[in-house]
């Protein structure tokens, strides 16, 4: 598949502004993760490497916080994010203790 | 924001990576900067844009590309440390770097219209890697499609890195036949972009400005090279007609309808500067007299109030320099001006008989619009006709079509 195109990435920037700004308050934050890092999987195994340690397609870029009523509020906003130009969004809710 | 902020910056990005990898890695330096891209979005949607976006990203690349090359042990190419200090906040280190960036985009230039390639590839590498256009917007611009660009790409890229060819600025008797490769090319592409009258006029008018923002770069590094002013009066000289040359519906409009206040005057006294600059030179190019061409058209008052005994003159010249059936058909037509239409249509005829222009709609197109203008509307007809059958552009077929409707109307009428 072809990279996007520096305009369409510039687009894309200019959606993900407005995006963060009109969410508001409900947006808490978000972060980019690293390619690299170390991946573990067991007590006595592991294994340092510099990553990305999964199938390119499979990579955890990062994450960002909303605050939302419920999950189909959040779905909506997952929905109106810039970011679905560029990667699929899993909408999870914290668990327990949830924020007020 | 800047309108095409990444777009500027992915060509330099690009081509300082480029000197620190060497020519085998464009593709790991493309991926790099792509990532350096898409890092600027996550900050900067949320940060706000820095002051320096430029500082920004290139501090970021290069970060990014040095952790690459320790990653996969790949030897820095370039010696020159300087590139690689995180912090260049003295000045001169700024003025150092904005140099050192012009000088890798001319590397880029010279590496992209590599001899071996052929100069569609060419074309479409310079788009790519120094224009930052998508694949897909490389193959709007030269009407393809995105598999045949994205063929081009990958084997032009090959081709490089099979040669081996180092990243520099050639010199001496090299630079000359170089130079000579890299204007046809630059003119070629903006004539991609100025020609198409279909595909999305944004994009080809991004063809000409780009072709025009990298002839100026290399005519500022090159100074005593006249011609590379002269390619450039000549871009500056059509560029400046833009806005004239398509009306609000998207269909065209004929040179000697168009509105001349839409000319871009500033664009043309740009131009008449550097037609000033191409003078005096060892030898005539075909680009000092099309420039010459350009500049008598943007001079002229009005269509009727241009010189166009002067003009025959230098399409004579042109035609003795580089003999060429189009230019024998710009003759013909300036005839028409000089001597009448009659006198044109002859001379198109036995231009017509010499089949050297069989595949060029715009003959028949011509010899067409000439007999409509002498209300020979039925004669016209047959022209039209087999202007269509040689695969004019949307917007000229349209045109034609619209020519052959007005002419099937006053025939009517005259009934």
């Amino acid at each position: 598949m072809n990279h996007l195109s520096p305009d369409e990435l510039q687009h894309i920037m200019e959606a993900y502004k407005s995006w963060v700004a009109d969410l508001g308050d409900q947006y808490l934050g978000g972060q980019r993760l690293e390619d690299h890092g170390t991946l573990l999987k067991s007590k006595d195994e592991e294994i340092l490497t510099d990553g990305p340690f999964l199938e390119s397609k499979e990579i955890i870029a990062g994450y960002f916080l909303i605050q939302a009523k419920d999950q189909e509020d959040a779905n909506k906003i997952a929905q109106s994010s810039p970011h679905l130009g560029l990667y699929t969004i899993e909408v999870r809710p914290i668990a327990f203790p949830k924020m007020k | 924001m800047v309108e095409h902020l990444f777009r500027n910056e992915y060509g330099k990005m690009l081509a300082t990576l480029i000197r620190l990898f060497g020519t085998p890695h464009i593709g790991l330096a493309e991926d790099i900067v792509q990532e350096t891209l898409i890092a600027a979005i996550e900050h900067w949607a949320v940060e706000g844009i820095p002051d320096n976006p430029s500082g920004w990203l290139v501090q970021v690349a290069k970060r990014k590309a040095l952790n690459e090359l320790k990653r996969q042990k790949i030897r820095l190419h370039h010696e020159d440390q300087l590139l690689f200090r995180q912090e260049n906040t003295v000045e001169e280190k700024a003025v150092f770097l904005e140099d050192e960036i012009k000088d890798n985009q001319l590397r880029m230039i010279f590496t992209c219209c590599h001899p071996a390639l052929s100069t569609e590839s060419q074309i479409a590498l310079t788009l790519k890697t120094l224009c930052g256009f998508g694949v897909k917007e490389v193959a709007k611009a030269l009407l393809s499609t995105e598999s045949t660009i994205n063929k081009r790409l990958y084997r032009a890229k090959e081709t490089i890195r099979k040669s081996q060819s180092s990243f520099n600025i050639p010199q001496g008797k090299e630079l000359e036949t170089r130079l000579q490769a890299v204007s046809l090319t630059l003119y070629l592409m903006f004539n991609e972009g100025y020609n198409a009258t279909s595909g999305e006029l944004p994009i080809q008018k991004g063809l000409c400005l780009e072709a025009i923002r990298l002839t100026k770069l290399l005519k500022e590094h090159f100074k005593h090279h006249r011609r590379l002013s002269a390619l450039l009066a000549l871009m500056c000289f059509h560029a400046a007609r833009f806005g004239a040359r398509i009306d609000n519906g998207g269909a065209i409009v004929l040179f000697e309808d168009q509105d001349r206040s839409l000319w871009d005057k500033e664009l043309i006294q740009i131009g008449m500067n550097h037609l000033a600059d191409s003078f005096p030179d060892d030898s005539l190019s075909s680009y000092h007299i099309e420039a010459q061409i350009a500049a008598e058209h943007c001079l002229a008052e009005s269509f009727e109030n241009t010189d166009w005994q002067s003009l025959y003159k230098l399409y004579e010249l042109l035609g003795k320099l580089k003999p060429n059936p189009v230019v024998e058909l710009n003759l013909a037509i300036i005839q028409g001006r000089i001597n009448g239409l009659e006198a044109s249509l002859k001379q198109l005829e036995s231009l017509a008989k010499k089949n050297t222009l069989s595949h060029y709609h715009l003959l028949p197109a011509t010899q067409g619009m000439f007999l409509m203008q002498l209300a020979r509307y039925k004669e016209a007809l047959p022209y039209f006709e087999a202007a269509l059958q040689l695969k004019p552009s949307t917007a000229e077929l349209e045109m034609i079509n619209s020519k052959i409707s007005e002419c099937k109307e006053k025939l009517s009428k005259a009934k």
